[in-house]
């Protein structure tokens, strides 16, 4: 059974169309890529899949459960880990406060030792040094900060990893690096949904899912 | 718990917004903090001081009511106030209406002493003798010769001092005579040697109740008339100069000089308190009652006497239940029971209550300014926070625990700044409010003199020893009843509570917490309201 399944989802923003009657089934432990031009509506899909905004029409199953039936709090805090096209990190934060945080709200059980241990190490898997982990947000430069919001997205052990074009601000190694995590993310058997426009990266997934602009 | 831990984290980023908060807070608490103390103080002093207070109270008629039925009267016939009725106040009617106030007997005082709230009950008569050459009153020289003026002036109602004399229907009777002679009905009633203002020198006291014709004299007027205890004193009644009474001297007191000392200076030889004998009920009523035997048929020759009784109470409450209780018990309506010492202790907290009447206004018109600043900030707070408030949400922290997170904040602030403003208030109320009270104190003080001043009375003491003028003096005597009944102690100026040594307590410390915190709610539930309307979507998606 899919870990998360979209059926017949239409969206729109007061009267205009986004997204009509989109099905799509989500499994573990694989990598999927939604792509489509600018203003397709991929960042409105992700909203839906987090729980963030509410489809006109449609299900969606999560583990085969209507999500308006699971605390929406819950399943935010815990069975996914969003990385927001716009980071969404907490600025006046520094790069551990924000990660711990997320772990705080997921109810990430250990000492506060432990959380910082672990997120030191996350933040170090994606490449930010100490030095940069204790720094605040605002104080990071745009690809710093991505590789913040992608730490903050794993930090929990989401069941399925969201990411709106997570490697948008990277250098291609450190894409490659990213993408090797998220490769390895789903080789443990998470479902990996990411958002691209880079060929290479909707190459390296497993499946895609391609929106068009509704006329 | 991380809502705390965040809460403070907050609190750190945001040092200049918070301190601004804290300075807010900070002025509301320690203006509440006064305000407060200045409160308890009030109670505190009410408190105290009605513990240690012993209540008497006496019973007199109530002459305002007269005055006004008499200047109505008056005033309905030609439309003019009473006193300027052809210049010339209409003494004749005014006593005609004196005359008609009966004087209680004792008989009927006895009856309301029989009431259960009464502690303790006792009596006094006064009555007015004159010297005989070998013995003569204490007097200055200036007074000596203006001796009808005095006599008039006296009945203008000076208050004649001590033993509550001022209560008794002063002025109706033309009471003249050099000595004041009081009979004292029991040792209690000898007030003055109960609180120490007075104390035996030589000799003792005539004995509690006594009919024997012992009296004690002041220390001034034995050695005036070079007396000692043993010797004998001759009075004659004022009216019949014939008639004689002897007395032996017992003892010889010596009275602590208070204001009693400025009522000599006016001139009144026997308000002049070395002039008081002293003696009991029984002997003084016995005199009375043999003057009444030998005068002439319409008894206008028979000596004056007149009867004043107190009764003490265990407290207030007793007091008060008496105040009702004497009507049950068939006092006349026109009566009315007084406490001197119950008005004086109103008196003395006149200005603080002033104080915590006016801190109590200041108290509320604080609090509602700083709520609405505190919400104005706040409000611009959270709008300015919106943003941290999406992520937090899509991040799938609760709204309520965002919400209580920012609650916390804005308590932790303003907790620690009711905490200063506890300690900085707590150390300065005292100081400010004894200031404040000051200024209030001349404030009532001046005012007081106002009132006196309204009544034809210059403050000054010169001015009030001229002698009076007779086109004036219907004028002085009308008000001065109702006047000294109001202002007990005018003449000795009041004691007002003008210290409070401490004003901080529990109750204050616990107030202000109550203050912290709703203060903290008021501005809280704007946080609340505005987490709970904040969608993460729309703020994330649509940001400025
Ligand atoms: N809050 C909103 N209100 C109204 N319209 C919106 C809102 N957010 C997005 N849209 C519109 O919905 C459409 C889809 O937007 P969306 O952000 O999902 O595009 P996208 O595919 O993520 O584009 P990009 O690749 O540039 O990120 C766009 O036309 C956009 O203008
Ligand atoms: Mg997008």
């Amino acid at each position: 059974m899919a870990l998360l399944s979209l059926n017949c989802i239409s969206f729109s923003y007061g009267r205009t169309p986004v997204l009509k009657d989109i099905s799509m089934d989500f499994e573990q432990g694989k990598i999927y890529c939604i792509v489509g031009k600018s203003g397709a509506g991929k960042t409105t899909l992700l909203s839906i899949l987090s729980g963030l905004a509410v489809p006109d029409s449609g299900v969606i199953l999560y583990n085969g459960k209507d999500i308006k039936d699971i605390d929406k709090y819950e399943y935010r805090s815990k069975y996914i880990g969003v990385i927001f096209q716009s980071f969404n990190l907490i600025t006046k934060f520094t790069a551990l406060e924000n990660v711990v945080l997320s772990m705080d709200i997921a109810g990430v059980k250990g000492s506060q030792r432990d959380k910082k241990a672990k997120a030191l190490e996350l933040l170090k898997s994606v490449g930010l040094d100490e030095d940069e982990a204790n720094r605040r947000v605002l104080k990071l430069s745009g690809g710093q900060q991505q590789r913040v919001a992608i730490a903050r997205a794993l930090s929990y052990d989401a069941q399925i990893i969201l990411a709106d074009e997570p490697t948008g601000n990277l250098d291609e190694e450190t894409q490659n690096e990213i993408m090797e995590i998220f490769c390895t993310l789903a080789r443990q058997g998470k479902c990996v949904i990411l958002v691209s426009h880079s060929k290479r990266v909707a190459d390296s997934c497993d499946e895609c899912l391609t929106l068009s602009k509704i006329k | 718990m991380y809502i705390i831990k965040n809460a403070l984290r907050c609190i750190g980023r945001s040092v200049g917004r918070n301190v601004l908060i804290g300075i807010i807070v900070l002025v509301i608490a320690v203006s509440s903090c006064i305000g407060l103390s200045i409160r308890q103080a009030s109670v505190n002093a009410r408190k105290e001081t009605l513990e240690g207070l012993s209540i008497t109270a006496s019973l007199s008629y109530d002459r305002q009511a007269l005055m006004q039925d008499f200047g109505g009267m008056n005033r309905g016939e030609n439309g003019q106030p009473p006193e300027k009725n052809n210049g010339e106040f209409d003494r004749d009617s005014f006593k005609d209406m004196m005359g008609e106030m009966e004087s209680l007997s004792l008989e009927e005082y006895e009856t309301y002493a029989s009431a259960s709230t009464v502690k303790d009950f006792y009596y006094t008569l006064t009555a007015y003798l004159n010297g005989t050459d070998d013995f003569q009153a204490v007097s200055n020289s200036l007074s000596d010769t203006e001796n009808t003026t005095q006599t008039e002036n006296q009945n203008a109602g000076f208050p004649m001092g001590q033993g509550g004399m001022g209560k008794m229907g002063g002025g109706m009777a033309m009471n003249t005579g050099d000595f004041t002679l009081i009979g004292y009905s029991s040792d209690t009633a000898m007030t003055d040697f109960a609180n120490g203002s007075a104390a035996i020198v030589e000799g003792a006291v005539f004995a509690e109740g006594t009919s024997d014709f012992d009296c004690i004299i002041s220390e001034e007027l034995a050695t005036y008339n070079e007396l000692c205890v043993g010797d004998e004193i001759t009075l004659v009644n004022p009216f019949k100069e014939d008639e004689e009474y002897n007395l032996n001297v017992v003892g010889v007191y010596e009275k602590a000089s208070e204001a009693g000392d400025m009522s000599s200076q006016f001139g009144f030889t026997m308000s002049d308190p070395a002039n008081e004998i002293y003696l009991s009920y029984n002997a003084l009523q016995s005199i009375a009652d043999s003057s009444l035997g030998v005068s002439n048929e319409d008894n206008t020759s028979a000596l004056r006497s007149s009867l004043n009784a107190t009764y003490t109470f265990a407290d207030v409450d007793a007091y008060e239940a008496f105040c009702e209780e004497v009507y049950t018990l068939g006092l006349d309506d026109n009566y009315t029971v007084s406490s001197s010492d119950i008005s004086a202790f109103e008196q003395s907290l006149i200005p603080l209550e002033t104080l915590s009447t006016m801190a109590f206004y200041f108290l509320l018109v604080i609090l509602i300014i700083g709520a609405v600043i505190l919400v104005v900030l706040n409000i611009f707070n959270i709008r300015e926070r919106k943003y941290e408030i999406g992520v937090l949400t899509a991040m799938g922290m609760k709204k309520g625990k965002v919400a209580l997170q920012f609650v916390t904040e804005i308590f932790l602030v303003t907790i620690c700044a009711v905490i200063l403003g506890i300690v900085i208030g707590g150390v300065s109320a005292v100081p400010v409010t004894n200031a404040l009270l000051e200024n209030q104190t001349t404030a009532q003080s001046q005012q007081s003199n106002r009132i006196a001043e309204n009544f034809g009375r210059e403050n000054s003491m010169g001015e009030m020893m001229a002698p009076p003028n007779m086109d004036n003096s219907g004028k002085q005597q009308v008000p001065q009843g109702g006047f000294m009944n109001r202002m007990p102690d005018m003449q000795s100026m009041t004691e007002y509570v003008t210290q409070i040594n401490s004003a901080m307590n529990l109750t204050v410390v616990f107030q202000m917490l109550l203050i912290a915190v709703c203060l903290t709610l008021v501005s809280g539930a704007v946080s609340m309201l505005f987490v709970m309307r904040y969608e993460p979507l729309r703020i994330l998606s649509n940001r400025d």
